[in-house]
């Protein structure tokens, strides 16, 4: 029996949902804007009572369909069109205390009853080496739909037109003099989940993002040098008119005299000196200062055999100078446009927005209902995740932002302010180290600042420091005028590795005396 | 039997693209397994799963109009709308002048088997004993473990329109621990990987990662510098691994890539590395298997990425190699740093008077094309060697070095080669100078 979701809203009143016969289903048909085909329901309810049957004390399924579909061109052709699309269930139980989990692509009545029971078994195999018993924080039971606000989806924007969009834009960076190159690419990623749990909680969540870009390749003949530019704007939650009302195309000249100009830019001189950063920059920083070292898990130790640990331990909640004063940073899954952003976690707990650091001050970590209750919280954050179907939802990272200052100003009263400086834009190179205090991060451009002014662009810049020595250095932050929002794709953490698209929000901001190195010395070597 | 449903699945795919793309060129992957992990942190079992997951891969030509579909639903009807799509796509994509016809039959050469009934066969049972005891080694030491074993299951077919036919079936398994010491200040790793768990050993690198926790704790502080370097197989394949990705036929032809010489042409015939420095892919290598073909069912054949230490091959594609009339190279699947003449780690150890011992690299970054510059930082076990010996742990560093360096002043390489995680890679351990540890990390 299968219903178009159009048949469904007819009949939902009666003969469906007798038909059903599902508590969970009826409570469905109340909810906001119902997308679900109801034949999943009976395989949904299914599930969690094969779970329980099996012996589970907690269970949840989640059905997962991922949709990507990808354009590329390079210079004045298109070499790839592509998409591709991935469904099934992953079952998530407790019984003896222990995590169980299983998946399978087979999204089918006898299927889920063997994934159902494997994950059980799974569970008892595990609850002989669990020393704390799982406990998970109350939620409430949450019916409930969500979608990403948009106006053109996607996945039904015609591929020509996609592709000559992008087109244009090589055709925009190819006519500057000294850019040989150019690659651009637009993908669109579809997330579509339906989530139930033994706790009452019925979710179903659709989630689109997309990704557009496109870089510059200069290269000097002679010299054998090259240098490439990447347009700076970020994957959103969104729809295709964000690609369509961006930038991307009327910068296409700019992008191509950026490389151009970054080709004949001097090397940076290295040494300590202050550093104003866009928001295009900053972001980066932000996940891998601020974001990763407060997952609680990975502080715990959780990671410890793969992303490592952090510095930001409980005993230092509420005492560690985290930042300077003045610095708010906050988690929040709420953001409009936000990666991260949705209406529930994979726990099923609706999403918030909290701090991390207050005024300067560590005070808050991300969590999930497992989590809570490790360091006496009452509540989950709401920040549990699974990338699809077949992947164990853990705790990953929300949106991370820093709030900007009351007062604070514009990008170039910053420079105005800036005696010698390096003003840096776009991300490059990141690296940091597993307990996060170590990093150097590269970017797109880079410019001098002397005396308050802009006088020049620089090349091989990239900046070293430690992350609370960096944060505690943070001096001028720009008001909300200035504030934007970038983010990544795919974040990665966890064995097997699983990734999460993530947004950070920031203003422009001052960091004083920070250690500059000249990353091309070995240049030609 | 799996191989024969996979087959049949490739033929569904085919005879649908025949019939709702008439006249196109298609080529079918099939890809089918179970994969099934159980990881553990602060000593007890965290999480563990088991995936079942059958994905087809569709790709559809019409002249030089080309697009791609994938699906993991592999009913008849969710096939034929992935055929279906592939087709809709190709039809209105813009001409490649890149496009390239399928393959038509290959022959392949003989390579040693990737199957393993036993590693088939592995259970969450078999998982949660291996973390159990690793946790009790960790705890008869004081010292707090972390870890992850996964093995897997997977057979593959393809097939094209003009008659290739391929088929591979592969099991592996990885085991990766970390020991901690309790007050945080110590940290040691090993790891394996193999298509074989019975080679893992897990014991075995429970009792490397724990000696090298107790060894590393409470580490000295030793400035930052250029250092001499003994670096142990997982940091070797780290930083090689950018090598590989860097060597390039197209981008070094079009003049950005380290492998273009400046004023045009390549490096390739370049003498850069010592004669001790050759690195292979070779299909038949039966501790580094792989499957007989890559992905658009070229056959892998033995190169010689670096022979003697002059550039031998870059990577070239089928486009690439038939715009600059050479032969292309299939995507090897797996790559074989030679080993040296060094009994063992402590051989090379033995030779250098003052420098550092080095256990893996973690967040390798690149810095550089150009100069195949990449950052990382040291990790889980960082010891200072003085007058061949191991004389005390010191701190992690961050740093900020190429690959071509660390080959190029390599003097000492240990004969044994190992597999590290990840699997791509069989490396020995080497030593080498010069090597920029760049700043201070304070993580342990």
């Amino acid at each position: 029996m299968a219903f178009t979701r159009r048949q469904f809203l007819l009949t939902s009143g009666s003969a469906a949902l007798a038909a059903i016969g599902a508590a969970a289903g009826a409570r469905l048909a109340s909810a906001r804007g119902l997308l679900t085909d109801p034949v999943l329901d009976a395989l949904v309810v299914g599930a969690l009572a094969a779970a329980k049957k099996a012996g589970a004390s907690y269970a949840d399924i989640r059905l997962v369909r991922r949709r990507y579909e990808s354009v590329a061109a390079r210079e004045d052709h298109v070499v790839d069109v592509s998409f591709s699309e991935s469904y099934g269930l992953g079952i998530r139980v407790i019984a003896k205390g222990a995590w169980g989990f299983a998946a399978s692509s087979r999204v089918e009545e006898k299927e889920v009853e063997r994934v159902a029971a494997l994950a059980v078994e799974i569970a008892r195999a595990n609850a002989k080496v669990v020393q704390r018993p799982i406990v998970l924080a109350p939620v409430a039971a949450h019916v409930d739909v969500w979608q990403t606000p948009l106006t053109r989806d996607p996945f039904k924007i015609p591929l020509e037109e996609k592709a000559e969009f992008l087109l244009a834009i090589n055709r925009g960076v190819l006519a500057v003099p000294g850019v040989q190159y150019c690659s651009s690419s637009c993908t669109a990623f579809g997330e579509w989940k339906l989530f139930a749990s033994s706790d009452g909680g019925y979710l179903e969540q659709s989630i689109t993002r997309i990704s557009p870009g496109y870089g510059a390749t200069a290269v000097d003949a002679k010299t054998g040098e090259f240098v490439s530019r990447e347009h700076e704007l970020p994957p959103m939650q969104a729809g295709w008119e964000y690609a369509e009302d961006s930038t991307l195309l009327a910068d296409a000249r700019r992008i191509g005299e950026d490389a151009v100009e970054k080709l004949k830019a001097p090397g940076v001189e290295p040494g300590r000196k202050d550093l104003i950063l866009a928001p295009s920059n900053l972001w980066l920083t932000i996940h891998e200062s601020v974001g990763h070292p407060t997952e609680l898990d990975r502080a715990l130790g959780y990671e410890a055999n793969f992303a490592g640990t952090s510095f930001a331990t409980p005993d230092q909640l509420g005492k560690l100078r985290y930042a300077a004063p003045g610095v708010t940073l906050y988690a929040d899954k709420t953001t409009a446009g936000g990666l991260a952003t949705c209406g529930y976690d994979d726990d099923g707990v609706r999403t918030q927005r909290w701090d991390l650091v207050r005024d300067g001050l560590f005070v808050g970590y991300q969590t999930t209902r497992e989590q809570a209750g490790w360091i006496g919280e009452k509540a989950s954050r709401g920040t549990s995740y699974a990338q699809d179907f077949k992947s164990f939802p853990f705790q990953r990272m929300p949106n991370v932002s820093l709030a900007p200052a009351a007062e604070g100003g514009s990008l170039e009263d910053l420079i105005a302010e800036t005696d010698d400086g390096i003003y840096v834009t776009g991300d490059g190179s990141w690296s940091i180290d597993h307990q996060r205090y170590n990093f150097q991060f590269g970017g797109q451009m880079f410019y001098e600042v002397k005396k308050g002014k802009l006088t020049r662009a620089l090349k091989d810049v990239a900046y070293q420091s430690n992350t609370p020595e960096f944060w505690n250095s943070c001096d001028r932050i720009g008001g909300a005028a200035g504030w934007r929002l970038y983010g990544a794709m795919s974040d990665g953490k966890g064995e097997p590795v699983q990734t999460n698209a993530v947004s950070h929000g920031c203003p422009p901001a001052r960091f004083r005396s920070v250690n500059i190195l000249n990353t091309g010395e070995r240049k030609g070597a | 039997m799996e191989a024969g449903r996979l087959e049949a699945i490739a033929r569904e795919a085919l005879s649908a693209a025949a019939e709702l793309a008439a006249g196109a060129e298609a080529q079918v992957s099939v890809r089918s397994g179970r994969s099934a992990h159980t990881r553990f942190a602060r000593s007890e079992v965290t999480s563990s799963g088991d995936v079942e997951e059958t994905k087809v891969d569709v790709a559809l030509a019409f002249g030089s109009r080309h697009a791609s579909t994938s699906t993991n639903q592999v009913d008849p009807a969710s096939l034929r709308e992935a055929v279906a799509r592939a087709a809709r796509l190709a039809r209105i994509s813009p001409e490649d002048p890149e496009s390239m016809p399928v393959l038509g039959p290959q022959a392949y050469g003989a390579v040693p088997s990737e199957w393993d009934e036993a590693t088939e066969a592995l259970g969450a049972e078999a998982r949660a004993r291996a973390a159990a005891e690793a946790i009790r080694a960790g705890k008869a030491r004081k010292l707090v473990v972390a870890g992850f074993y996964e093995h897997w299951a997977q057979a593959s077919a393809l097939a094209t329109s003009a008659g290739l036919r391929a088929q591979h079936a592969s099991t592996g398994a990885e085991f990766t621990i970390t020991a901690r010491t309790r007050d945080g200040s110590g940290s040691g790793w090993a790891g394996a990987h193999s298509a074989r768990a019975a080679d893992l050993d897990p014991p075995g690198l429970v009792q490397v990662a724990v000696e090298k926790g107790i060894r590393s704790a409470q580490p000295r502080r030793l400035e930052p510098g250029r250092y001499t370097v003994v670096l142990e197989p997982a940091a070797v394949g780290e930083l090689l691994a950018f090598y590989t990705r860097a060597a390039d036929a197209r981008a070094a032809d079009e003049g950005r890539s380290f492998f273009s010489r400046p004023g045009g042409g390549t490096r390739l015939g370049e003498k850069l590395f010592g004669d001790a420095v050759t690195l292979v892919s070779d299909p038949a290598d039966p501790e580094l298997p792989v499957a007989p073909f890559d992905r658009e069912g070229l056959p892998r054949r033995r190169v010689r990425w670096i022979d003697r230490g002059v550039v031998a091959a870059l990577h070239t594609t089928r486009f690439w190699a038939r715009r600059q009339a050479t032969a292309p190279t299939a995507e090897p699947g797996a790559y074989h740093l030679l080993g040296g003449q060094a009994a063992s780690v402590e051989e090379l150890v033995a030779g250098v008077e003052r420098g550092v011992l080095i256990t893996r690299f973690w967040y390798t970054r690149w810095l550089d094309r150009q100069a195949i510059l990449i950052t990382g930082l040291t990790r889980d076990g960082v010891f200072l060697i003085e007058k061949g010996q191991l004389v005390a742990p010191v701190n992690n560093f961050r740093f900020n070095e190429s690959p071509v360096a660390m080959l190029g002043n390599a003097d000492a390489m240990t004969r044994r080669t190992v597999r590290v995680p990840g699997g791509g890679i069989r490396v020995p351990a080497l030593r080498s100078h010069e090597f920029q540890l760049a700043s201070i990390s304070e993580a342990v």
